[in-house]
């Protein structure tokens, strides 16, 4: 008994029951008797390498309930190429599917195989703000976005007008700032914050970004990862961290970053040292205390040493 | 309800391990609730975390006899593929169905083939069924020409996706079947080729990001979960740089360590509610802080000049002060500017102790986030956020997070293997029993 049994359509295929071998299974789990009957006969196709549409559809229903299943996926891939379906009709189940899903993998790798094949994203940015929508910071959606962006070298396409307003909407959105990097600096060959001027372009962003808020990590990220990438100096920031932490006004911190920042400009710098270990007490006592131990680290690495003392107050 | 005592009060919350451990029981001797159905293709990790949690707890040879014992573990040889490695479940064998057309669909799993050697390692095995010969073969075929390795072997294809889950898992199982030593073995008089480390390296030194942090690739945004795993693939095949630059003779990573620890260390937060934006949280936070403030007879620090400082504008979210975090915690995020989960504490503190590096975090905040905020009150185990209900996942990772933070109820933990230091000390013992030729 069960829609696949009682079903004419299915009546040709004999069910294929998984055997657990054993009265001690692991991790055993009470599905549903929908679910047993399902895979049994997904298990039966598989066996019998059949790939028609009832295989599309079976699929359909067991991925809904265990979208895990690592080899169903290349099965019903399969299944799509061998009977030349219509890939538009896949990437609207796959919509409504990612939805459901969205912490899977498997279905943004599906999509992936479905798009190159198809040669073309027309509404693929459309889907991707959609899912943005429900979560700015899927991760797998960021990945496929960076994948379209190469595939289909839309590099120009407004890609970093995207990035302004997802930041537009939240300026602590890391995963947009990273994807900023990544269309600055991704494309093969290009020379990205190594050219001055796109340099200076990045750098007065990312002031902007913080202008509005100082205490947000990203930006301050996005600065250094600039001096590195260029090979420049972190002395070149030393304006725009004193500007947010001076150690002439050590009640006025208005942010951590800024200080940690400035506590290494401080320690490159002849003489520096001492500011910089004043830079880290600063921030272990009383702007970044979650991190008291890291603090005592680094001022132990200029050879200021309170380690010890430190490491021994945490156990 | 029985009467607090003072340290109640004023020290960590509780630990109810009791009640731990009758959760975990529940999941080894009773079948899961439907609502892992979606995970029926991940069965191999489950049972992973129940037998090591068990294990965690120092309840594993108490709750099983004997036969249980050899029981779960023809199980796990139940899996095993004839041509190397192990399936995640039996649900992929077509058993007297099984044919060399239809082999495609049922293919060993990297993960599955860790996760049960790992799992075997805990339950005692002697591991004399393992197709050691076959298992290193295929192993070998996992990896692709850029270094990366791939969840399974389909028609002769890497299938999966570049994925630092894979080279953790592949790396832990050479460890785990060969030790750290690299070249070709000789086993039964056949020779079986190492995995080419070079290329791994190289792997995962394309994927350090601009912030310090690992990605999956180059320019995706670094994640803990993924620097656990690189840094983690680095330590077992013994090509990890915990300082300075990194050699090249062999080539080991990452090339930035001091900014991977700086990201490290920054994963910890104070934010711990998924609901309430950076924003709303710092505002709310603030207003009990300063009450607390006067209470503790602080001074204010109102400015002369009218600058507000960080740990007073409504704009920022850091500035805790040390009442707070001793009150509250701090649990760990998986990226930047998001809230803290339970498993990050593991992900996060493991690179830390993996990265040689195991006190740079605060231990007694990551105690209380775990124990007062996502400890299930009621069921026992760790749900992802305050007040979730416990999921296998992070109810494992919490005791291991727990134990990393030095909690003495439970076992010691090995960071990089993700099991009781008890558990990976066997490991020796069984290297010696394969007893090869180079
Ligand atoms: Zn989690």
């Amino acid at each position: 008994m069960g829609k696949y049994a009682d079903d004419p359509a299915w009546s040709d295929l004999t069910p294929l029951p998984t055997d657990e071998g054993g009265s001690h299974p692991l991790a055993q789990i009470a599905y549903s008797a929908d679910y047993e009957e399902t895979m049994s006969y997904l298990r039966a196709l598989m066996a019998a390498n059949e790939f028609s549409p009832r295989a599309l559809d079976l699929t359909e229903d067991l991925i809904d309930m265990n979208p895990a299943h690592y080899t169903v996926w290349l099965y019903r891939a399969q299944c799509l190429f061998a009977l030349n379906s219509d890939l538009h009709e896949e990437l609207e189940w796959l919509n409504e599917t990612a939805l459901a899903h969205q912490k899977n993998y498997q279905i943004w790798h599906h999509r992936n195989l479905v798009v190159d094949k198809l040669g073309e994203c027309g509404g693929e940015t459309e889907f991707v703000a959609r899912m943005f929508e429900k979560d700015a910071k899927n991760y797998h959606v960021w990945s496929y976005r960076q994948w379209l962006v190469k595939r289909f070298d839309l590099w120009e396409a407004g890609e970093l007008e995207f990035t302004e307003r997802m930041l537009g909407e939240d300026v602590r959105n890391n995963s947009a700032w990273n994807h900023r990097w990544f269309v600055v600096n991704g494309r093969a060959g290009a020379a990205g914050v190594g050219d001055p001027e796109v340099r200076a372009r990045e750098v007065g962003f990312a002031e902007e970004a913080i202008g509005k808020v100082a205490q947000n990590q990203s930006p301050w990220n996005y600065l250094r990862g600039i001096m590195r990438r260029c090979g420049k100096p972190l002395a070149e920031l030393k304006g725009i961290a004193e500007q947010y932490a001076s150690l002439d006004r050590p009640d006025a911190v208005r942010s951590s970053f800024a200080l940690d920042l400035l506590a290494d400009i401080l320690a490159e710098e002849e003489d520096g040292k001492e500011q910089a270990g004043r830079a880290l007490d600063l921030l272990a006592s009383r702007y970044d205390p979650i991190r008291k131990n890291y603090w005592a680290y680094r001022k132990d690495q200029l050879g200021l040493g309170e380690l010890k003392q430190a490491v021994a107050d945490v156990a | 309800m029985a009467i607090m005592k003072s340290e109640d009060i004023m020290g960590e919350p509780h630990f109810d391990k009791p009640r731990h451990i009758k959760y975990w029981t529940r999941c080894l001797k009773t079948l899961l609730p439907h609502q892992y159905t979606s995970n029926e293709s991940n069965r191999m990790y489950l049972a992973y975390f129940i037998v090591s949690a068990l294990d965690l707890l120092g309840a594993l040879d108490s709750v099983l006899n004997e036969d249980e014992r050899q029981g779960y573990i023809d199980w796990i040889y139940r899996c095993q593929h004839p041509n190397g490695g192990f399936r995640m479940w039996p649900g992929t064998d077509f058993g007297a169905k099984a044919n060399p057309k239809n082999a495609r669909w049922d293919p060993a799993n990297i993960p599955a083939t860790y996760f049960a050697l790992a799992t075997l390692l805990i339950l005692k095995d002697d591991f004399k069924r393992i197709n050691r010969r076959l298992t290193l073969i295929w192993l070998s075929q996992m990896q692709r020409s850029d270094g990366s390795f791939g969840e399974t072997l389909v028609s002769g294809r890497v299938e999966g996706g570049q994925d630092p889950r894979f080279g953790y898992c592949a790396t832990g199982i050479r460890y785990i079947l060969r030790a750290a030593t690299e070249g070709d073995l000789s086993i039964d008089g056949q020779v079986v080729k190492d995995v080419d480390l070079d290329a791994f390296v190289r792997c995962v030194r394309v994927a350090e990001a601009y912030d310090g942090g690992i990605a999956d690739a180059p320019f995706h945004e670094p994640h803990a979960g993924y620097t656990f795993c690189s840094l983690g693939a680095l330590a077992f095949v013994d090509r990890l740089n915990t300082r300075g630059l990194p050699t090249e003779q062999p080539p080991t990573a990452p090339c930035h360590p001091q900014s991977v620890l700086s990201w490290l260390v920054c994963r910890q937060t104070e934010l711990a509610d998924p609901d309430a934006g950076i924003d709303s949280e710092f505002v709310a936070a603030q207003d009990t802080r300063d009450t607390r403030k006067k209470e503790d007879g602080v001074t204010s620090e109102a400015q002369a000049d009218g600058t507000v400082p960080a740990h007073q504008d409504p704009e920022c979210s850091a500035g805790v002060t040390i009442f707070d975090l001793l009150v509250d915690g701090a649990g760990m995020n998986g990226r930047i500017n998001k809230v803290a989960d339970t498993c990050y504490g593991f992900w996060a503190g493991a690179s830390l102790h993996i990265m040689q590096q195991p006190n740079l975090y605060h231990h007694e905040a990551v105690r209380r986030y775990l124990l007062g905020k996502t400890q299930h009150p009621v069921l026992g185990g760790y749900g992802k956020f305050p007040g979730d209900l416990p999921d296998l996942l992070h109810s494992y990772l919490g005791l291991a997070a727990l134990s990393l933070a030095g909690h003495d109820q439970v076992k010691e933990i090995d960071g990089g293997m993700c099991l009781s230091k008890e558990a990976r000390s066997r490991l020796p013992a069984i290297w010696e029993s394969f007893a090869d030729s180079r």
